[in-house]
């Protein structure tokens, strides 16, 4: 079953992360790696991204003369996407277990940041080949 | 570059969705697998996926001994993930118009439901904002 793990947070989210110290962000970003191997090694990982800042993104609704009609004004309440992993795991459960410890890791000072992450299970495809 | 495009609705949005007729439904349904092709065949497709349904949603925070908390409780304002595609073009006016074509996809009807889509630059596969954020 696959399942998408998003972490989800506001410009005011990111701000504050863009606060953090070098060796807190970088004690974050190690634990995170080496959950993606982890992953890897027990053949559950299927993919991760990291998106682009919050201020660069566009809302694109119709056209208008054959052109896009887009937008960059959003609330301060607006959650972007930050990132996702995609899993290949066994049952819910295990993703959730995998979200924890994505929520778990370490935050300014070591402390976890225990920041929400959402668990989506992805549509089955019964049409599609790959 | 790569960009994410990205279809959300809230639950509201979701309801109305599952009363639209078969026959719309269906429409719909065969422009999504028309568009994926034709992003195939201009060579700029990367991935694309549904989501399940809000109502299977979770959202997971470590407990203090890391030990998961699931929360299945959300505001009715929230935007949840329908779907996206990721394409790799040029330059994010590409991207634009290709979500405006995703965007023109057909409602109810089969008016274009001109939902809106969001449109994010994919950095890569170690989410370190930091590095890629040094002024916001």
């Amino acid at each position: 079953m696959k399942y998408i793990l998003l972490m989800n947070g506001t410009k005011a989210g990111v701000r504050s992360y863009l606060e953090w110290s070098q060796q807190d962000r970088d004690d974050h970003m190690a634990v995170l790696q080496r959950l993606n191997k982890e992953l890897t090694a027990s053949g559950e990982f299927v993919a991760t991204q990291g998106l682009a800042a919050p201020h660069e993104a566009m809302l694109v609704k119709g056209e208008r003369d054959g052109l896009p009609m887009t937008d960059g004004v959003f609330p301060e309440s607006k959650e972007f996407l930050l990132g996702y992993w995609i899993v290949d795991v066994a049952t819910p459960e295990r993703a959730y277990a995998v979200a924890a410890r994505i929520s778990a890791a370490p935050g300014p000072g070591g402390v976890p940041t225990n920041m929400p992450i959402e668990v989506r299970r992805f549509a089955s495809h019964p049409e599609r080949k790959s | 570059m790569k960009f994410i495009l990205m279809m959300t609705g809230t639950k509201a949005n979701w309801d109305e969705y599952s009363k639209w007729s078969k026959e719309d439904l269906e429409r719909n349904v065969a422009f999504m697998r028309t568009f994926t092709k034709q992003l195939k065949d201009e060579g700029v497709f990367v991935a694309t996926e549904g989501l399940g349904w809000p109502n299977q949603a979770k959202v997971v925070q470590a407990g203090k001994d890391g030990a998961p908390i699931t929360d299945g409780i959300f505001p009715e304002s929230k935007e949840f993930l329908a779907g996206y595609w990721i394409v790799d073009v040029e330059n994010p006016q590409e991207a634009y118009k290709i979500a405006a074509r995703a965007s023109a996809a057909p409602g109810l009807g089969g008016k274009p439901s001109n939902i809106p889509i969001e449109v994010r630059q994919v950095l890569g596969g170690h989410a370190d904002l930091g590095l890629y954020l040094p002024d916001l």
